[in-house]
């Protein structure tokens, strides 16, 4: 095969890209860069505002809740995205698409709007509540807001189609005669699960998991909303450090770690990983 | 000597390193179905795209009518071309698509609703204004292709492999519309292919490319009959060569000499050599007659049948020279000898000394 | 067998199960919110001992609400058309430029889609205090125009990537001038693909939540900022009711989408 013939292309180089490139100097990479120094800088030079993030107790436990509940987060839309996305991808078209739609539909629905519903579902008196203490299965309401319990919930509803995309992809690729012949192998259907479609959907769950693990970790409205002030996460944390106590210094840093955090996990996404970032 | 219509004048394309077309010199009548036939890679999509304007040349010019056509931009050249890649505007109807040249010149609504018509009905898509290309077969596409090229009634027109990706017999049949699409509107057609059968059966005259440049012009029967190299021979049509030396050399004719000391009458000689130079000696199968006995004059070779393979019209033998060189020979249907050969008979391969030719080496 | 779903036998039904109840989580808190916009209980009991249009009411009587969403929907449609046009800009040079170092390139005008937030939030947040930006309307163009931009390069890019440049050509030689093939040619065919980014970049500048509380002043604010404040008081009903009208709206938009990309197939 002979290499495409690629004609002289008439002016589509660089400078096209120009405003764009412009804009974000202006605006994205030199306010995070000054922001960042900040950390390094105020109230006076020196790496003391990391000490203090690292040292303290009450940082320690935001850190802690970060990490415990995108953890959580994680390990729960992967244990419901792999047999939402399996099914989706071999049930008749008709139920997959009306399926497809609804997630859709709560991926784009307001953000606030899904978590006010929430909120509500899960205050002492919401439904959720009612409906266990008239089923007879609690006598006194849960405390399921303004705590993790109430975060989790909310974040893996909100996360669960950003698991459930890639993996469709991932499980749609896969070659059903793959299967059939594992099957005239002799594998078992669990056999076939979890040596064959296991296996080679793991890049997709892997891939999938850290992009959630790591929206997770940045995550600012549902935790704010749904977790309290008692039990702060991280992104809350550099809100509250610029907006109420006007520590530029302890927000820089905190915005710091979570920045080489995201782009420390990003990188290996896209090392080891597809890079696909897919919108739909 | 009268200008040429369209003269190729020594154009060369270096890419970095890549040297894909290396002074090609070539002239090309007004209303000549010109095809450039040759491997892929060997530089007949480069010079249709310096053609089109699409590329610059590193060297030489193209002129038409004797005037330089290389500084004029591509939109301005008023060529037609149809691509190897379906390249029907995908969001224009059929209509509209083949309407695009003229609505960019900026012609009248009934003018333009009249060639539209015309165009299509030269392919013979009349009726399918309103369909859009995703909702038509490759052939279909190609032929609409073909009308947006030629609405515009461009003296010349390029095409670049326009039906590879077609299968055999649909392209069978839009060839046979091509010619008479060239014969209706008398257009130059400048045919990019590296389908031998193709070539032959759409071209007025055929340029042979090879590693960039260009090995030899003319008819096909001119290049099957008189292939000026041993490329242009083993791409033209089937061709056994077998290796030897030059045994004498007398002005355009040679004899050759094999390994075992066997001679052969002298033949044409293609490229100069003296005697002992090596050489191959280039015979087509059908042109090769197997009998019992030797021929006359020495245009004849002995050989041992190994293997047989009955073809329907005809019998394939595998033979093999005194010297050890392997042959096939074809032996059509009800041929006597067909019913009675055997394996390990020995029998005699003879021509008539136009149908061989020598190629010297090197 | 996995992976055929008449042959699964009973895990079919297991499956089923899940997805079942997967779309019931999914779709059970939006249908809630719906339904409570319309339940006359001040306190969100469920169901709602009758049925009203109140809240709706109170929304539209308050002058702020209505000012919100205004706003809101302003900064989202120039936001629109500056992310389509940048983003159709930048993913011309990254298809078919050819200059070194398109693949950072395309990573770099990826990074605020990766970038968590709050971190792109308070930096704005911190420059335009400088430049006097916060609590204006150019102070929230551009902070959503940042983000934004990603997705516009992304669909656009992505229907530029399937549209063969050949076609151009073909334009070109058809007597078309390079500009006008481009116009003529290539933006229509793509035109999915810029339709698409415009409504991405439009919803998302209309959800965005955590850039708008740091732009925004008393002054000017958009719906979720509205929202947002509203929220940190109380849970009133009127909330439901903002809710469902940006349901209502998403599904507008998503059957859009959905029409269009259709169109496309056609
Ligand atoms: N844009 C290009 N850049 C680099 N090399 C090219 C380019 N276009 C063609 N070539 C090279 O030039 C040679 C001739 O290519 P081409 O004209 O396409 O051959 P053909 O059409 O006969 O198959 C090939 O070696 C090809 O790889
Ligand atoms: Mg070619």
């Amino acid at each position: 095969m002979s290499i495409t013939l690629a004609p002289k292309r008439r002016g589509s180089g660089l400078g096209l890209a120009m405003p764009a490139i412009l804009l974000l100097l202006a605006f994205f990479v030199v306010p995070v860069a000054l922001l960042l120094l900040r950390s390094v800088t105020e109230p006076e030079p020196g790496l003391h505002n990391y000490r203090t993030l690292i040292g303290s107790a009450t940082y320690a436990k935001v850190f802690f809740n970060t990490f415990f509940v995108a953890g959580v987060v994680t390990l729960v839309t992967v244990l419901v995205a792999f047999p939402v996305a399996w099914a989706l991808a071999i049930m008749p078209q008709r139920w997959a698409s009306v399926i497809f739609a609804v997630i859709l539909l709560s991926m784009w629905t307001n953000l606030l709007a899904r978590t006010y519903a929430w909120m509500v579902l899960l205050q002492q008196t919401g439904l959720i509540n009612r409906s266990l203490m008239a089923l007879g299965i609690i006598d006194q309401p849960l405390q399921l807001t303004n705590n993790l319990i109430g975060v989790t919930i909310g974040m893996v509803y909100i996360m669960l189609p950003f698991m459930i995309l890639p993996l469709l992809g991932v499980i749609r690729k896969i070659d059903p005669a793959i299967l059939q012949a594992a099957a005239l192998c002799g594998a078992s259907k669990g056999q076939a699960l979890f040596r064959v479609l296991l296996p080679l959907a793991a890049p997709g769950i892997a891939s999938g998991g850290l992009m959630v693990f790591v929206m997770s970790l940045g995550y600012f409205v549902t935790p704010a909303l749904l977790g309290g002030t008692a039990n702060m996460m991280l992104a809350e944390m550099i809100a509250q450090q610029v907006q109420s106590l006007v520590n530029w210094g302890m927000g820089g840093a905190a915005a710091f770690i979570l920045l080489i955090v995201t782009l420390g996990l990003y990188a290996v996404q896209l090392r080891f990983f597809e890079p696909k970032p897919e919108v739909r | 000597m009268t200008t040429p219509y369209l003269h190729i004048n020594g154009i060369r394309k270096v890419f970095g390193e890549v040297v894909a077309t290396d002074h090609v010199e070539l002239s090309i009548a007004e209303g000549e179905f010109m095809t450039f036939l040759g491997p892929s890679g060997s530089g007949k999509s480069t010079t249709l795209y310096i053609l089109a304007g699409f590329q610059d040349p590193s060297a030489g010019d193209i002129t038409i009518r004797g005037k330089s056509i290389l500084s004029t931009p591509s939109h301005k050249r008023n060529i037609g071309m149809v691509f190897q890649r379906y390249t029907l505007f995908p969001h224009l109807s059929v209509g509209e698509n083949v309407a695009f040249p003229l609505r960019v010149r900026r012609m009248g609504k009934s003018e333009v609703d009249a060639r539209v018509k015309r165009a299509l009905k030269l392919v013979r898509l009349e009726g399918f204004e309103d369909r859009m290309p995703a909702k038509m077969s490759g052939g279909q596409q190609q032929r609409v292709a073909l009308a947006r090229a030629l609405v515009y009634d461009p003296p010349v027109l390029l095409m670049d492999e326009p039906l590879s990706a077609l299968d055999k017999k649909l392209r069978e049949e839009i060839q046979f519309e091509i010619r008479r699409i060239h014969q209706e509107t008398g257009v130059t057609i400048l045919y990019v292919t590296h389908d031998q059968e193709e070539a032959l059966r759409l071209s007025d005259r055929i340029a042979i490319f090879n590693k960039g440049k260009i090995e030899q012009v003319g008819t096909g029967p001119e290049l099957y009959a008189n292939p000026a190299t041993h490329f242009v021979a083993d791409f033209i049509g089937d061709s056994a060569f077998l290796a030897g030396e030059l045994a004498s050399v007398s002005g355009e004719r040679a004899a050759l000499r094999f390994a075992d000391g066997t001679t052969v009458a002298a033949v044409p000689l293609h490229g100069s050599g003296r005697a002992g130079q090596a050489a191959e000696l280039m015979l087509r199968p059908e042109r090769i007659e197997l009998a019992t006995e030797p021929g006359p004059e020495g245009a004849s070779l002995p050989v041992t049948v190994e293997d047989m393979t009955f073809l329907g019209n005809n019998t394939t033998l595998a033979a093999r020279t005194p010297w050890g060189a392997a042959l096939s020979v074809r032996l059509n249907f009800g041929h006597p000898l067909a019913a009675n050969v055997a394996r390990g008979d020995r029998l005699h391969i003879r021509w008539s000394p136009e149908a061989a030719h020598a190629f010297v080496r090197g | 067998m996995l992976l055929d779903f008449h042959k699964l036998g009973a895990w079919k039904w297991l499956l089923s199960g899940i997805c079942a109840l997967m779309t019931l989580f999914l779709l059970m808190p939006i249908l809630f919110i719906i339904a409570l916009s319309f339940g006359d209980s001040r306190w969100l009991i469920f169901p709602p001992p009758g049925w009203t249009l109140k809240w709706y009411e109170e929304l539209f009587a308050d002058p702020r609400w209505i000012g919100a969403a205004l706003t809101s929907a302003k900064i989202a449609t120039i936001v629109m058309v500056l992310s389509v046009a940048l983003g159709l800009l930048v993913s011309l040079a990254l298809v078919r430029g050819k200059f070194r170092g398109r693949a950072v390139l395309r990573a770099f005008f990826l990074t605020p889609m990766v970038l968590p937030v709050i971190i792109v939030a308070v930096a704005l947040y911190a420059a335009f205090l400088r430049l006097g930006l916060n609590g204006t309307l150019v102070g929230f163009v551009i902070a959503h125009l940042i983000v934004a931009l990603p997705f516009s390069v992304i669909t656009i890019s992505g229907a530029l990537e399937t549209f063969d440049p050949a076609i151009e050509d073909a334009a070109i030689l058809c007597g078309a001038s390079p500009w006008e093939a481009r116009f003529r040619v290539t933006l229509p065919a793509i035109s999915h693909g810029l339709f698409s980014a415009a409504i991405f970049s439009f919803l998302i500048s209309w959800d965005e939540v955590v850039l708008a509380i740091f732009m925004a002043s008393p002054g000017l604010q958009t719906l979720p900022v509205k929202v947002w404040t509203t929220l940190r008081q109380d849970l009133t009903p009127v909330i439901a009711a903002a809710s469902t009208l940006l349901v209502v709206l998403t599904v507008l938009l998503m059957i859009v989408a959905a029409l269009i990309r259709k169109g496309k197939s056609r």
